[in-house]
C-alpha cells in the first residue's frame, strides 16, 4: 500500500532557527496519523510544507503520490485542509463562507456540508465576526470535509472546541476513514488523538523522536493520577507496584505516576476505601523521557 | 461553474469603499464647478493670476485658468484628484494580497484556489474594475456638471481627464498589490508605492521647474498623465504607458508570489 504522505529528509530552517530538522515520515493510506509535538515542535511548519505553503529548505514531501511543491495545485484539488490558526473572512456569515470557498471548489458537496454543519451543531446564519473561537473552529472544519477528499490535514482541529464537538469531531474523522480517506492531524497533547489514531509521531524541537502505532504508545505513555481516600493510605503500597514512580502522599491524597496500565493501580487502591481518581495524561516531555528512558535500557 | 469567484467577491467587498469615495470625489467636483460662474466673472481675474509665480503658473498650468477647462485642471486635475485616487488605488492594492495575508484569511483560499497566479489575477482584475469604477463616478459628475453649469467641456476632453487620472492610480495600485504579492505585507506594500509615486511627482514638478530635468520628465507617470491638461483635446500615448507599466510590475511580480512562503 502507497503511503498518502511521505516525508524524505523534509527540513526547514528560518534564518538561524532550525523549524523542522530532516523529518523522515511515511503515513498509511486510509489511517488516522497524529502528529504530536510541544509547542514549537515543528508541527505547524510541516503541515505548511505539505500543503504547498512553505518550500523545504532541503528534503521534499510527497502528498497523495504528488510533489507537495511541484505539484501543489492538484495536492490542493484533492486535500481537505484546516491551517493551525483557521480564519475565515469576519464580515461573512459561516454560511457565506462556505458557499464561497464551494464555489471556488469544483467538488463540494452541499449534502456533505449540511450534514457537518448540523453534526457541529454550528449556526451558518451568524456572522462570524460574532462567533466564539470553538464556532469559528466548527466553520474551518467544515470547510476542510465538506468536498470529501481523499486526504485531510488537519492543524489542531480540535483547538477552541468544547469536549462534546471534540467528540463529534472524532466521530467525523473516524467516519472519514471509513469511508476510505486518510486523516493527518496535529496535537500536542496525547489526549486528543488517543481515541482515533492508528499511529502517533512524536516531534520535538524539530525532529521526529517516535513514530509507534498508538497501543504500544499508551502502554509506554505516563499518567498523572491522583487518589483520594476516606483515611490516610500508606505510600508503601503503591511503591512496589511495577511502572510506578514518584509517589508522594499528602494527607488523604497519593500522587503517582505509572507508565502503562493502570489495572494494578486501581487493584491496590480498591480495598484502601478510594474515594476519588484523578488521572490525566503527562505531557507529551514527560512522556518522551519514558521512551528516552526505555530506549536506552 | 462560476469562472471568476474570487474576481466577484472582491468587486462586493469594495461596494461600500466605492460608494463612500465615489461620493466625496463627485462633492468635490460639484463644489468646484459651482465656484466657476464666480471665478469666470471676476473683474481681475488676469492680473491676479499674472500675478502669481512662474513655477505655480507652470505646475497649474495657470495660462488657461480662464477657460472652464483650465481651471478644472488647475483646481482638481492636477493635484487633488491624482492624490485621492491614487490613496483610494494605493490601498486597496496593498490590501488585496498582503492584507489577506497579514489577516490569515490567504491560506485556505490559496488551497482552495486553482492556482495561486489565478488568485492574483482575478485580484488584479476586481483592482482595476474598482478603480474604474472610480473614474467612472467621476466623468459622470464632470459630464453632468459642466452641462448643468453650462461650462461645455467637451466629452472627449472629460473623457481625456478621467482617463488620464485612473490609469494614474491603476497603476501604482498595481505597483502596491505587486509589492504586496511579494512581500506579503500590508505596510511595505503601501509604503514603497506611495514613495515611488512621490518621487515620480516630484519628478514631474522638477522635469517643468529646471531644465536639466527634462529630458527624464517623460519617464514620470505623472507627466504622462497630466501634461497637456489632463483634461483637454490631446491623447498622447502616456495613458497606454501607465497601463502597460502597471501590468509589467504586476507580472514582474507573479513569479515570486507563486514560489515564495506565505507567512504565517
Ligand atoms: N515564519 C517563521 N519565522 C521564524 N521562525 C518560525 C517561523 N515559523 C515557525 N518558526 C519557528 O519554528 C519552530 C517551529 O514552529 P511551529 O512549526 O509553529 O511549531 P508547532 O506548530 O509544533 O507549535 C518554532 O521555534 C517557531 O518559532
Ligand atoms: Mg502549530
Amino acid at each position: 500500500m502507497t503511503a498518502a504522505i511521505t516525508t524524505v529528509g523534509l527540513s526547514k530552517q528560518f534564518g538561524s532557527t532550525i523549524a523542522l530538522d530532516h523529518l523522515d515520515l511515511a503515513v498509511p493510506t486510509g489511517s488516522v496519523f497524529g502528529f504530536l509535538g510541544p509547542n514549537g515542535a515543528g508541527k505547524t511548519t510541516t503541515i505548511r510544507m505539505l500543503m504547498g505553503l512553505a518550500r523545504p529548505s532541503t528534503g521534499y514531501a510527497t502528498v497523495l503520490g504528488l510533489d507537495a511543491t511541484r505539484d501543489r495545485d492538484e495536492v490542493h484539488r484533492r486535500v481537505g485542509y484546516l491551517p493551525g490558526d483557521f480564519t475565515a473572512y469576519a464580515d461573512l456569515t459561516g454560511g457565506e463562507y462556505l458557499d464561497y470557498l464551494g464555489r471556488l471548489r469544483a467538488d463540494a458537496d452541499p449534502r456533505r456540508r449540511e450534514e457537518l454543519v448540523d453534526r457541529l451543531e454550528l449556526d451558518v446564519s451568524r456572522t462570524i465576526r460574532t462567533l466564539s473561537r470553538g464556532n469559528r473552529q466548527k466553520v474551518g472544519l467544515v470547510q476542510a470535509f465538506m468536498h470529501n477528499p481523499d486526504l485531510l490535514v488537519l492543524d489542531e482541529p480540535t483547538s477552541g472546541l468544547d469536549p462534546l464537538m471534540q467528540r463529534q469531531f472524532r466521530e467525523i474523522a473516524s467516519a472519514a476513514r471509513a469511508a476510505g480517506s486518510t486523516v493527518f492531524l496535529s496535537s500536542h497533547v496525547l489526549g486528543e488523538v488517543e481515541e482515533i489514531a492508528d499511529t502517533v509521531a512524536i516531534v520535538k524541537e524539530g525532529r521526529l523522536v517516535v513514530v509507534d502505532a498508538l497501543e504500544h504508545l499508551k502502554e509506554r505513555a505516563r499518567r498523572h493520577i491522583e487518589l483520594t481516600f476516606r483515611d490516610p493510605p500508606p505510600a508503601s503500597t503503591f511503591d512496589s507496584i511495577p511502572g510506578v514512580r514518584d509517589v508522594t502522599v499528602l494527607d488523604h491524597t497519593i500522587r503517582l505516576v505509572i507508565e502503562g496500565s493502570m489495572e494494578a493501580v486501581f487493584r491496590a487502591a480498591a480495598p484502601l476505601g478510594v474515594e476519588n481518581v484523578v488521572a490525566d495524561h503527562a505531557p507529551l516531555d514527560e512522556i518522551l523521557i519514558g521512551y528516552y528512558e526505555s530506549d536506552s535500557s | 461553474m462560476n469562472r471568476f469567484v474570487i474576481f466577484t467577491k472582491t468587486i462586493r467587498d469594495q461596494r461600500r469603499g466605492i460608494f463612500a469615495w465615489g461620493i466625496s470625489i463627485a462633492a468635490l467636483v460639484v463644489v468646484m464647478a459651482l465656484m466657476w460662474p464666480t471665478v469666470r466673472d471676476m473683474p481681475d481675474l488676469k492680473r491676479l493670476l499674472s500675478n502669481y509665480p512662474e513655477a505655480l503658473r507652470k505646475i497649474f498650468k495657470i495660462d488657461t485658468y480662464g477657460t472652464p477647462a483650465g481651471y478644472l485642471n488647475a483646481e482638481l486635475f492636477s493635484l487633488i484628484l491624482p492624490a485621492v485616487f491614487l490613496v483610494f488605488s494605493i490601498g486597496r492594492g496593498a490590501r488585496l494580497i498582503a492584507g489577506e495575508e497579514e489577516d490569515h484569511t490567504l491560506d485556505v483560499l490559496l488551497c482552495a484556489a486553482p492556482s495561486r497566479s489565478r488568485v492574483a489575477f482575478e485580484k488584479a482584475a476586481a483592482l482595476v474594475v474598482t478603480v474604474g469604477a472610480l473614474g467612472g463616478i467621476l466623468f459622470m459628475t464632470m459630464l453632468l456638471s459642466s452641462w448643468a453649469i453650462d461650462m461645455r467641456l467637451a466629452i472627449g476632453d472629460i473623457a481625456r481627464g478621467t482617463i488620464a487620472v485612473t490609469a494614474l492610480s491603476i497603476e501604482f495600485g498595481l505597483l502596491a498589490l505587486a509589492v504586496g504579492a511579494i512581500s506579503g505585507r500590508r505596510s511595505t506594500a503601501a509604503g514603497i508605492s506611495t514613495l515611488i509615486a512621490a518621487a515620480a511627482f516630484v519628478l514631474y514638478l522638477l522635469g517643468q521647474l529646471i531644465t536639466a530635468f527634462e529630458p527624464w520628465r517623460g519617464l514620470s507617470p505623472f507627466t504622462q498623465a497630466l501634461d497637456h491638461g489632463p483634461l483637454g483635446p490631446e491623447w498622447s500615448i502616456g495613458t497606454i504607458a501607465m497601463c502597460a507599466c502597471g501590468a509589467a510590475v504586476f507580472a514582474a511580480a507573479l513569479p515570486r508570489f507563486t514560489r515564495r512562503d506565505i507567512r504565517t
